[in-house]
């Protein structure tokens, strides 16, 4: 691969704004103080399904402190982000979930707040309710909607998602053996470890929204659209944000309701989520039922793939509900029907890589089974397997899953550790596994400005909010060596949507690519310039002129050379680059990260216990950026599928409707001693569609996780487990026969 | 947190005297010593009190002494004090090693010992503000048509609790007594008769009546010959509660068993000890097959609800493990 | 001594953040905002005496003076009436450790603690780490290794390795793990706040 000496992309880089983060200063929006500022919090509703028909607020009004309260009766907002679907109000009549908000109060301190809630009485009729996606979708479930329980998109999406391509039936005449089997993951919330807050404040007509959001630009215009105001009126702050793993994007209904207690009051409003009100208020990854249909060669390789499923998207549907886990696997001939189902429970939106580990679990089970009934390794199974081709035709920019396999399996020592399933006798019982994984490396809309002072310092000013991955690190990075100019000479301005311009919101892995294509072009720009007030100083064309570490110089003659700052002495104010740059996938090309995972357990047959002894994870990103924040995207992705896998799961009492484990305690969120040193690959790779050759990192990490730990897990007892989370109580079940 | 009054008494009489006081006139006050725990109930208002009568302000209650055959902890010692302490790893090492399974560093600091025996149960209903339970005065233990996988399998009914704490097991394995304070003096009693079954109370997990007060935990040391074990099964490795664990201390001459406690956490509302397994154990040389028998016998008369059958095996496993890891 | 009245009054204060670059600075200015008539509490709500106490911190060395509800916890109180907001509040439940403070040497859950228990006792924050702008050795290490992700949970492990550090100067990375396993890290950095920790230990 293509690789040039880079100045500082590729390097482990510490992150720019880290000392804030080590020292407490970074303002996040729960440390917003505003003079006169209110306390907001929200009431929700104890029913799953119910018409409100009366709430009374005169008690809660009387109590001193409380300065205004907003409820469906006195407030009709739409909470339109995610765009999809049906159209949802940030208090919806009937109530649908046990969690629906139903009311907000603001009052002079939080206890108050809090105390009001008790004070509001609402009478509720109960309706029928569902709590289950596969009996939403019989003919006699009761109808969430109008139009019933299979979430149809407003004639913009039709429902089901389906995908097909090759001819499905050829395919599986083709096989030697066709497996079928159903495999089952569960809700698990995004449980972010900053509760989400919302600090809005009124000037005259302007309307500023402090946001714990993944998108100022996006969040902006749901909350212009939403309140009818002109975008010129909205403006959105986030600084640092405790990160939200997909649920943050965009505006949510809590900084509406802020932003609606804020005029109500006339004061400022802070709108705090507790915990549960996170848990329960906000969204998780979709729960799946996936039934496989495989068809396969004697020697494994796949000839045919069919999958139905429905996914539980809860009471609302925000997003899209898909599951995409085959993307990583050559399926000649394919046919997918997804059925995305209204329940009267928690919402399901994104969660990193939404679509994809459960879906990974469910194919990469569905391999790893075949391949034991085969005779054949996992690893000769994945590798004759992993995807040459996007949707069965096209090509990708660029590829390297083989190198992942190989690199990955080398230093986990698979030749050397593997075993059949079901051979590690005794009590304590070893186990290897692996799955394939990665995410879509996508194209698309970024802005970026640049502003170059006389003494050769730059401002680079972007939309992106770094929700932990290191994105403003990044931008400043990609600034620095497009620009030619030393990173601690760069300064990033960020997360302010009066200053800051358009960014797609950090979101689906995009910003590296969207907004650091951008911010390359902007460099250009800059560099036009520059070479344009230099050229008369060094006596050449300005095409004949290079800038690198600080220095323009001759390109032909590099002794010939100006530090930038005496190169631009005739700039007296400065050189402002901008760019928006919106490129598009050529016919037939489409991009892909790429990953194969590699884990070692050791199952304790007494106690249904699993230790994680050993974890490697190989990826394919393209040109590493950062290789510091990088790996800590993979370790970091890797530990939430750890929870995924063994442990987390949304619980919704069945009598009552409940949800009845909102907490980090009881959701069981993995902690310092579930995690192994997690050792990371990042292999030979560079893409020509992205910056300086970088693809994606934020999401493929977390999506091969599940499925290597679970494949571990069958290696180590011979026991498939076709339904997560995998808990001790399953695995002694399944062992104690 | 509902509005409430912190009161910080100097001495236990005066404890005792401002919780009698309280109870005369009707009004909700509870006991806190660490805190960790009871907050969390106060801030899903569970729990609403009108006051906290907080024993930290009471000097004299911290203290781990070795006199007189055994060790007198005091009620306020901290977990992290009773898992540190030098005496205790040398000569109750279960005590230790139980103390040290207890949440998490941060709660283990801040949490007493007297607390972590009088804690209120971790079940998600008791926690939860929308169920009002048996054992908060309601009509039902909801765990029986809900979720009951990590609920009782043995002395439960009619609410099926089991109780949290990792002390109580290795405590009672060790025959510890616990002092009381009220306002008719003090009394010690052995630590089993401290907690009660639902049939006894559905709303208590012990004997403390509204003016009672914990001050001191008395361990006998164990009989020479003797070896502790306490293990503890866990979803997550830490902050995490029991969904089975057993404290065993048998004591042994050439692998046959003189004496044994064996106690079961994760099972039942109390600490859950097996006499009949230590009765047949008595005089046995501890082997697979004792092991394996004494397990069925303490699991004998198990009713398991219909998520938590796995408790059974895996409390068999665990008892098997604890004895043969005793000799 | 810091004197600063409690919350519910109907003059409030507010605290002034001082400009970056300052570190671990309390400078705090007083103000009071005259609020409009409308917004006077009625007497009997204000003046009721029960519940509300003054109480004596003594925080990274400060000592402070200020009014609290009793059933405002630590953390609270740190943050809103102290201004030392970079003790984060993850789930107010004592449940994720990002409120971690060391209290008496020992690190504890803010969250858990109610700020009228607090009375003599010696509270560390992260604002009390750097010793103007030197940073810790368990900060610097925390940017070298890459600690924070999204840093919300950083204040809290740095919190817990420096209780650790301040007892075991040279633990093992096993005694490190148990060390900061009550605090919880959604982005999933466990590895990178171990190795920072580890290499803290060894810078000293």
């Amino acid at each position: 691969m293509a690789q040039k000496e880079f100045s500082v992309v590729g390097k482990a880089t510490p992150r720019i704004d880290g000392f804030e983060r080590v020292t407490g200063k970074a303002e996040y929006t729960g440390d917003v103080q505003l003079p006169g500022m209110l306390y907001a919090r929200v009431l929700r509703s104890p029913h799953p399904h119910a018409k409100i028909v009366s709430i009374d607020t005169s008690k809660a009004e009387k109590l001193p402190g409380v300065k205004a309260i907003v409820h469906s009766f006195n407030t009709q907002v739409q909470w339109a982000s995610g765009g999809l679907t049906q159209k949802r109000m940030i208090f919806n009549n009937p109530v649908r979930y046990v969690g629906d908000a139903v009311a907000a109060v603001a009052a002079t301190d939080r206890y108050i707040a809090e105390d009001a809630l008790e004070l509001i009485e609402v009478k509720y009729e109960k309706l029928p309710y569902v709590l289950d996606a596969a009996a939403a979708l019989k003919p006699d479930a009761p109808k969430i909607y109008p139009k019933g329980n299979l979430s149809v998109g407003d004639g913009r999406v039709t429902a089901p998602i389906k995908e097909e391509w090759g001819d499905l039936e050829k395919g599986f005449k083709e096989a030697d053996k066709v497996f079928e089997d159903t495999y089952i993951s569960k809700h698990v919330n995004n449980a972010q470890m900053e509760r989400r807050v919302s600090v809005a404040k009124w000037d005259g007509a302007k309307l500023t929204v402090y946001a714990s959001t993944q998108g100022i630009s996006n969040a902006r215009g749901d909350i212009a659209k939403a309140l009818d105001l002109p975008l010129s009126r909205v403006r959105v702050v986030c600084k640092y944000m405790g990160a939200g793993f997909g649920n943050k994007n965009q505006a949510q209904d809590y900084d509406m309701m802020a932003a609606v207690l804020a005029k109500s009051a006339g004061q400022p409003v802070k709108l705090e989520f507790t915990r549960e009100d996170d848990f329960i208020g906000m969204h998780g990854r979709w729960a799946s039922e996936q039934h496989y249909k495989v068809g396969v060669k004697k020697d494994g390789t796949i000839t045919a793939v069919e999958l139905n499923a429905i996914t539980n998207m809860g009471a609302y549907r925000k997003q899209s509900g898909d599951l995409t886990g085959c993307d990583f696997y050559n399926i000649p001939n394919y046919k997918k029907v997804v059925s995305p189902t209204h329940t009267n429970t928690v919402v399901a939106a994104n969660y990193r890589a939404p679509a994809y580990p459960q879906s990974v679990y469910g194919i990469a089970s569905m391999l790893d089974q075949i391949a034991f009934d085969l005779g054949i390794n996992p690893y000769d199974m994945f590798l004759k397997n992993r995807s040459r081709l996007a949707k069965g035709k096209n090509q990708y920019s660029s590829n390297a899953m083989e190198a992942c396999i190989v690199e990955g399996a080398k230093k986990i020592g698979w030749q050397e550790k593997w075993h059949p399933a079901g051979a590690s006798k005794g009590v304590k019982r070893h186990g290897i596994g692996m799955a394939l994984g990665g995410y879509p490396f996508r194209l698309g809309l970024g802005a970026a400005t640049i502003r170059l002072n006389p003494d050769a310092t730059a401002h680079v000013i972007v939309g992106v909010v770094d929700i932990g991955t290191g994105a403003k690190s990044t931008m400043a990075i990609i600034a620095s060596e497009a620009l030619g100019i030393p990173l601690d000479q760069i300064q990033l301005a960020s997360g302010d949507t009066d200053v800051t311009p358009y960014s797609i919101g950090e979101s689906s892995s995009r910003t590296t690519s969207f907004t650091g294509t951008a911010v390359i072009a902007a460099a250009e720009d800059v560099r036009k310039q520059i070479f344009a007030v230099a050229a008369p100083e060094l006596k050449a064309k300005p095409e004949e002129l290079d800038l690198k570490d600080g220095i323009v110089f001759l390109k032909a003659d590099p002794a010939k050379k100006l530090p930038l700052v005496k190169a631009i002495r005739r700039v007296e104010s400065e050189i402002i680059g901008r760019a928006t740059t919106n490129p598009t996938w050529p016919e037939g090309i489409d991009g892909k990260a790429f990953a194969a995972h590699f884990c070692e357990v050791e199952v304790d047959s007494l106690t249904g216990q699993v230790r994680l002894t050993r974890y490697v994870a190989a990826h394919d990103c393209g040109t590493i950026i950062n290789r510091l924040t990088a790996t800590s995207q993979v370790k970091g992705g890797v530990v939430q599928g750890i929870g995924m896998a063994f442990t987390e799961e949304l619980l919704i009492d069945r009598p009552t409707a409940v949800p009845i484990n909102p907490n980090y305690r009881d959701a069981k969120v993995p902690t310092h001693l579930e995690v192994p040193e997690i050792e990371v690959i990042f292999v030979d790779s560079y893409d020509p569609y992205g910056p300086f050759g970088g693809k994606v990192v934020g999401e493929p990490p977390i999506t091969p996780s599940v499925a290597t730990i679970a494949n571990a897990i069958f290696n180590a007892t011979g026991k498939r487990f076709k339904e997560l989370p995998i808990t001790p109580d399953k695995i002694l079940r399944a062992v104690q026969v | 947190m509902k509005s409430f009054e912190n009161i910080d008494p100097k001495s236990v009489k005066e404890a005792v005297g401002l919780l009698q006081k309280f109870s005369k006139e009707k009004k909700d006050a509870a006991v806190v010593g660490g805190g960790s725990e009871y907050l969390q109930l106060m801030k899903v208002r569970v729990a609403t009190p009108d006051y906290i009568v907080n024993l930290k302000t009471i000097p004299g209650l911290s203290y781990i002494k070795e006199e007189g055959g055994g060790f007198r902890i005091g009620a306020l010692t901290t977990l992290s004090e009773l898992e540190e302490h030098k005496g205790v790893q040398e000569k109750l090492l279960i005590l230790s090693q139980a103390a040290g399974e207890a949440a998490s560093p941060q709660i283990r600091n801040a949490g007493t010992v007297a607390g972590n025996l009088c804690q209120r149960p971790f079940c998600w209903y008791f926690r939860s503000a929308s169920h009002v339970c048996l054992r908060k005065g309601g009509e039902v233990c909801y765990s029986v048509a809900g979720d009951s996988r990590y609920h009782a399998i043995l002395g439960a009914g009619p609410s099926y609790i089991v109780h949290p704490s990792d002390l109580a097991p290795a405590l009672v394995a060790l025959d510890a007594k616990i002092k009381v304070a009220g306002p008719a003096g003090e009394k010690t009693i052995p630590l089993e008769k401290f907690f009660v079954t639902p049939q006894v109370n559905v709303r208590r997990e012990n004997i403390l009546g509204p003016a009672d007060i914990v001050t001191e935990i008395q361990v006998p040391l164990p009989k020479a010959g003797s070896k502790g074990f306490y293990y503890k099964v866990r979803e997550r490795q830490a902050w995490d509660h029991a969904i089975v664990s057993v404290a065993t201390v048998v004591q042994s001459a050439g692998g046959a068993a003189r004496d044994a406690r064996v106690v079961l956490g994760g099972v039942a509302p109390v600490p859950w000890r097996v006499p009949k397994a230590e009765e047949f154990l008595r005089g046995k040389a501890i082997d697979d097959a004792a092991a394996q028998k004494a397990a069925e016998i303490a699991l004998d008369g198990v009713r398991p609800m219909k998520d938590n059958v796995y408790k059974v095996d895996l409390a068999k496993n665990l008892i098997r493990r604890a004895l043969l890891a005793s000799v | 001594m810091e004197e600063k009245k409690g919350k519910g009054v109907s003059r409030r204060d507010f605290l002034r953040r001082v400009g970056a670059g300052s570190v671990g600075a309390a400078v705090i200015s007083k103000g009071f905002l005259d609020a409009p008539a409308t917004e006077a509490y009625p007497t009997e709500a204000v003046q009721s005496p029960k519940g509300r106490s003054v109480v004596s911190l003594k925080v990274n060395g400060k000592p402070y003076r200020v009014e609290v509800q009793h059933r405002q916890t630590l953390a609270e109180v740190l943050r809103d009436e102290l201004g030392l907001t970079g003790t984060r509040i993850g789930c107010d439940r004592g449940e994720c450790g990002a409120c971690t403070v060391v209290i008496d040497g020992r690190n504890m859950y803010s969250c858990s603690q109610l700020a009228v228990w607090m009375n003599g006792k010696d509270i560390l924050t992260i604002e009390g780490l750097a010793k103007g702008d030197k940073l810790d050795p368990i900060q610097q290490a925390f940017i070298e290794h890459d600690g924070p992700q999204c840093g919300f949970c950083t204040s809290g492990q740095i919190m817990s390795g420096k209780a650790l550090l301040m007892r075991n100067p040279n633990p093992t990375e096993a005694q490190a793990r148990r060390a900061l396993s009550g605090n919880l890290c959604r982005c999933g950095n466990y590895n990178r706040e171990v190795e920072a920790v580890m290499a803290a230990a060894k810078a000293r």
